[in-house]
């Protein structure tokens, strides 16, 4: 039970106890600004009655021709707030507005390959790896989580305008890019 | 451009891009030796010295370009950049505006300059580029610009409240001529329902709103959908909304908390209606709604929490309105929710809102809560204890929060907490701990024993359970945030920081989290010893502000290019709100008061320090604090953790801010020469807009002398002290600083001298007045004011603090040695500064001012004895705090544990008794030195 509204210029005075969680970056205001100056419909925050923030999403609409979707660009529940299926509900409505609004094939994000707990739970939604991207997250080295801590999975969902489901190959985690291709 | 010309400005901007401003200013001379009236490299040259910091050069040249009126792309930009740095946005609205009028079939330069309006606010102007580029070009964007604009205008602070509905209906008006419709663009659409519904236009924009397409938009858009609700709302319409948000909740799985929301206003709005059976009514749709919801919470089960709570605030309304059919019902929903919720963290929150109840429906509450099984051996057992604890211990009455029983519970806790602690052995370091809340519980529990026996022991016990629970949790910025509350209670600085750094704050949290460690922190600063820790952390923490004012124009624009109308007005209140925040003033009023501690008093200081804070002393402020963040399990009845653990005891806000700035710019202004005529010559960037606000308007004089009762309030018994001694000091001595205070035309002289010397170029719009040959001496007409007696209250302070210090130096509370400490220094200080004119003797033997110094000498040098006792009293206090007896005695706290070893709680001692000695010592020292320096 959570109220989904926009993400507006002003959650960033209140979102600390989401960010604070040190997988959660704060990014400099232009970040934010820039995400609301664009795609103002892929950011919404899910708000408990209190008006205590529960978490938020982060979107943007890209690629060109065939590869036109919508990204998530961050996703994050504050830790009380964990297990409610917060993250389900906010990427429903990422992909709902991808869909009726960008109109886009597909919907995608990039999740670190040893990061099980998120990609099963993209998988229960619909998600399947794309492709591996090499050293998307690495500029420390490979750390304790060898290469599946800087490597990311770009996984993704299809849409209903790709009616021949290009999104979805079986082999996905074993088509690898560099970071420099996806970028 | 010749392409020989070009081939020379290329390396210009290579040299700016890379930040290598010397360079390019060379560069830029060799260009201009061959072309010395090229623009480009003029504006150019402009920019390397504005951001090599030689203000006065580039003004100069900024001038010698403006003057020029110039049109090319390359020069305005330069300029753009120019002018930015300067802070001068009204010469590059100018610029602009020149620009298009001199080619009205430029496109771009009309964008620009309406670009320009927009961010210097000056939305009026913006409206006229706006139509006339409309006429011109023919695009419906420019029309949306206008509307947009005079909306914007519509919501300034400065515009007077009867001028906002017309500019509204003028909006209302434009958007009659877009020849596109409104439905074709979400924002577009947004921006007419806006506009509709200020005007109270409901019929119009439900007609937009019950289009296909407006219905769609409405489906996939929040902002939209949100306005929609709202206009609903506003016609009258919950039980339709109701209807609709049952739809939504039974067909469409939605489970938007808003809907259910709307479901139960939808209910209750049958109780409105003139119908005698109006009640009547309402039961039915209440037992409906309840059908409703019970299917909702069969069907989610434990996925969704949303139908169950609906039942629980359902009940809840009923009851307000005496409709409510069974007394046990709410008891039953809320044990319901506990036993399917239970182990969800949330769930205390989701019921705290519902558990404030009486009599037997109180007792049956508890015992239930009381019942809850306390077996922790797995992380949903686990879960619901610490909910349990937590509701419990919200619902304590006063008579329940005694001494013996919060000991009963810090221990039950902490067992509990030792009990539960494996669970979280497998998990990574970088994962919180499931007990960590228990260990959140005790130590607010702690705290709270503190508050009820004023005994410190308690303090150190929070401290270190807390500090035991982070080695096993290291990522709680929970118990960061309540460590670095408690040890500034205890006067251990240090440690304070090192946890407030270890959260690595940054960027907007600077803004909203940076108090935790800024609220007085004056009392805790060595700058006085050449320390600047926290002056420094000062300097970096506001950097946001200039990041603020430098960029989020830039995404204003970017909005209004992406035609983003929902934004703009909430990215223009964002910018004001941060340049605006009360933070932001409270922190750079702490640095000043750390920096006359550190640097010597100087006229300079003074007079850059007086020109800031009378700027401050204009704004509006916005509190963007972040106190929620502090965790807060404290019962109802008293008072929050975040109260209980406020430095001094005493919140610091508008009125403490105030209160300081009003006392140092009446200090300053009579320590310094300039006045406003000078000030008004001498200021680069424009002047902040003026506020609307009548009590701003006031003469300043006036303002600096009102003491509000409220602000007042906000202060410590000792800076209430401090203020009184300075409002004295000021009454007392201002005649003499006025007599002796040189005339602004000699003053204004010397800075052009100054500037000369500098830039080889006079002042700017500074005539120098004829040499009268004692330019030195200005004597007046008139008579030295009369002598008079020193006040009381300033031959008195130095004494009366001295015997508050004696007061509280045996008391063990160290913050507050500290801060009766500094604010003797602080007033030292003061009196160091308007001493400052006198100590020349040419102006004092030519204003006959001698009486007067005769006078200031002795309380000058009673102030430094004072001040040199309290070093020495200081130092041996500092002594005393790192022997083996007290280290022990604090280590030896009983702590209700026995799984915490003597060992930690040493370690833990060690630091906090080093932290406090260091300051200690520090703070010493550095008011030792203050009297060597000041003393004379």
């Amino acid at each position: 039970m959570s109220v989904l509204r926009p993400f507006r210029a002003s959650d960033m005075f209140k979102f600390n106890n989401v960010n604070l969680d040190i997988w959660t970056e704060t990014y400099n205001i232009g970040f934010y600004l820039h995400y609301l100056s664009r795609w103002p419909d892929l950011c919404c925050v899910q708000e408990a009655p209190s008006g205590r923030m529960m978490g938020y999403v982060i979107g943007k609409a890209e690629g060109q021709g065939l590869e036109w979707h919508g990204h998530v660009t961050a996703i994050t529940v504050a830790p009380e707030y964990r297990r409610l299926s917060l993250a389900r509900k906010m990427m429903g409505l990422l992909e709902l507005v991808s869909e009726q609004i960008y109109q886009g094939f597909f919907v995608d994000l990039y999740v670190r390959c040893n990061n099980q707990i998120a990609i099963d739970m993209y998988e229960g939604l619909g998600y399947s790896v794309y492709r591996r991207v090499k050293e998307y997250y690495g500029s420390l080295g490979i750390g304790k989580g060898g290469r599946d801590e800087e490597d990311a999975f770009d996984m993704r969902k299809p849409l209903s305008r790709d009616t021949a489901k290009r999104s979805i190959r079986a082999n996905g985690r074993d088509m690898i890019v560099t970071a420099h291709d996806v970028s | 451009m010749s392409s020989a010309l070009d081939r020379q400005i290329r390396p210009i901007y290579d040299a700016l891009d890379t930040g290598s401003n010397k360079s390019a200013i060379v560069a830029c001379n060799k260009v201009l030796k061959k072309h010395p009236k090229n623009n480009l490299v003029k504006a150019l040259k402009a920019l390397a010295l504005v951001r090599s910091q030689k203000v006065e050069e580039s003004l100069v040249l900024c001038d010698e370009v403006l003057l020029s009126k110039p049109t090319d792309d390359p020069t305005l930009n330069a300029m753009l950049h120019v002018l930015r740095g300067l802070g001068r946005h009204n010469d590059m609205v100018t610029m602009f505006e020149e620009a298009y009028k001199q080619q009205p079939g430029n496109e771009d330069l009309g964008v620009q300059a309406f670009f320009a309006n927009v961010r210097a606010g000056h939305w009026k102007s913006a409206q006229q580029i706006a139509t006339k580029m409309h006429k011109q070009f023919q695009e419906d964007r420019y029309l949306y610009w206008n509307v947009i604009s005079a909306v914007l205008q519509a919501n300034d602070p400065t515009t007077p409240p009867n001028m906002r509905q017309l500019l509204y209906k003028l909006a209302h008006r434009l958007l009659a001529a877009a020849s596109s419709s409104p439905l074709g663009n979400t924002d577009r659409f947004y921006l007419h329902l806006t506009i509709l519904k200020e005007l109270s236009l409901l019929d119009d924009a439900a007609a937009l709103l019950d289009t296909e397409v407006g219905q769609l938009i409405c489906a996939a858009n929040l902002s939209c959908n949100e306005l929609r609700r709202d206009i609903m709302h506003l016609r009258g319409l919950s039980k339709e909304e109701g209807e609709r948000a049952e739809g939504l909740i039974t067909g469409k799985g939605d489970r938007n908390w808003l809907e259910f929301v709307s479901l139960l206003d939808g209910t209750f709005s049958h109780l409105q209606g003139s119908n005698e059976n109006a009640k009547e009514e309402c039961a039915k749709h209440i037992v409906h709604t309840q059908e409703v919801l019970d299917k909702i919470v069969e069907n989610d089960g434990k996925k969704d929490r949303s139908g169950l709570l609906a039942l629980v605030e359902l009940e809840t309304r009923a009851r307000k309105h005496d409709l409510s059919t069974d007394t046990d019902r709410l008891i039953n929903l809320m044990q319901q929710y506990f036993e399917t919720f239970g182990d969800k963290s949330c769930c205390f929150e989701d019921l705290k809102p519902y558990t404030l109840l009486q009599g037997d429906e109180r007792e049956s509450w508890s015992s239930f809560l009381e019942n809850v099984a306390s077996d922790v051996s797995s992380v949903n057992n686990l879960q619901r204890v610490i909910n349990s604890y937590k509701l419990l211990r919200y619902s304590l009455e006063p008579s329940e929060i005694t001494l013996e029983a919060e000991e009963d519970r810090a221990v039950l806790y902490m067992q509990q907490y030792f009990k539960a602690l494996p669970l979280g052995n497998a998990l990574p370091t970088t994962e919180l701990q499931p007990a960590d809340d228990l260990a959140i519980l005790a130590g607010a529990v702690t705290v709270n024993m503190w508050k009820v026996s004023g005994d410190q022991q308690y303090l150190c016990r929070a401290a270190i359970i807390l500090e035991y629970a982070l080695s096993q949790s290291k990522q709680s910025f929970q118990m960061r945030l309540m460590l670095v509350r408690i040890y500034r209670l205890l006067g251990a600085p240090s440690l304070a920081l090192e946890h407030y750094r270890s959260m690595r704050i940054k960027q907007i949290q600077n803004d909203t989290l940076s108090h935790f460690l800024f609220s007085r922190t004056s009392a805790f600063s060595l700058g006085s010893t050449g320390d600047l820790t926290l002056s420094t952390e000062c300097i970096e923490a506001s950097q946001v502000y200039l990041t603020n004012s430098q960029e989020t124009s830039d995404f204003v624009i970017r909005a209004f290019t992406a035609e983003k109308y929902s934004q703009i007005p909430e990215f223009i209140a964002f910018e004001d709100r941060l340049d605006n925040s009360l933070q932001r003033d409270m922190t750079k009023m702490e640095h000043l008061r750390m920096r006359i501690a550190h640097e010597v008093i100087s006229s300079d200081i003074i007079d850059m320090e007086l020109i800031e804070l009378k700027f401050i002393f204009d704004r509006q402020h916005h509190d963007n604090r972040d106190f929620d963040i502090l965790p807060n399990y404290q019962p109802h009845s008293i008072d929050s953790l975040n109260k209980q653990t406020l430095l001094f005891d005493k919140a610091d806000g508008k009125g403490w801010l105030w209160t300081f700035l009003k006392m140092y710019i009446r200090i300053f202004m009579m320590a310094s020469d300039l006045d406003d005529t000078i000030e008004e010559k001498l200021l680069v960037g424009d002047r902040p807009k003026l506020s609307p606000d009548p009590e701003k308007q006031r003469p300043l004089k006036e303002r600096l002398a009102d003491r509000k009762d409220e602000e007042l309030e906000e202060l410590t018994p000792e800076e209430y002290a401090l203020v009184q001694y300075a409002d004295a000091l000021a009454e007392w001595l201002e005649p003499f600083h006025d007599y002796a205070r040189p005339p602004p035309a000699v003053v204004l002289a010397e800075a052009a001298k100054l500037t000369e010397q500098k830039t080889g170029l006079p002042l700017k719009g500074v005539e120098i007045p004829p040499h009268n040959g004692n330019s030195n001496g200005h004597k007046k007409d008139e008579d030295t004011p009369p002598l008079t007696e020193p006040p009381e209250m300033v031959l008195k302070f130095f004494d009366a603090m001295k015997l508050r210090f004696n007061e509280v130096k045996t008391s063990g509370d160290f913050s507050q040695i500290l801060h009766t400490a500094t604010i003797i220094q602080e007033a030292f200080l003061l009196l160091a500064t308007v001493s400052l004119r006198f100590k020349s003797t040419s102006v004092v033997k030519i204003h006959k001012l001698g009486g007067l110094v005769a006078k200031l000498k002795p309380i000058r040098s009673d102030a430094s004895s004072v001040l040199k006792d309290i070093s020495t009293e200081l130092a041996a206090i500092s002594a005393s705090e790192t022997t083996a007896e007290n280290r022990a005695a604090i280590a030896a706290v009983k702590l209700g544990c026995s799984e915490i070893d003597d060992d930690f709680a040493t370690q833990i001692t060690k630091k906090l008794t080093d932290s406090r000695k260091n300051v200690l010592e520090g703070v010493g020292k550095g008011a030792g030195r203050l009297c060597g320096t000041y003393a004379q």
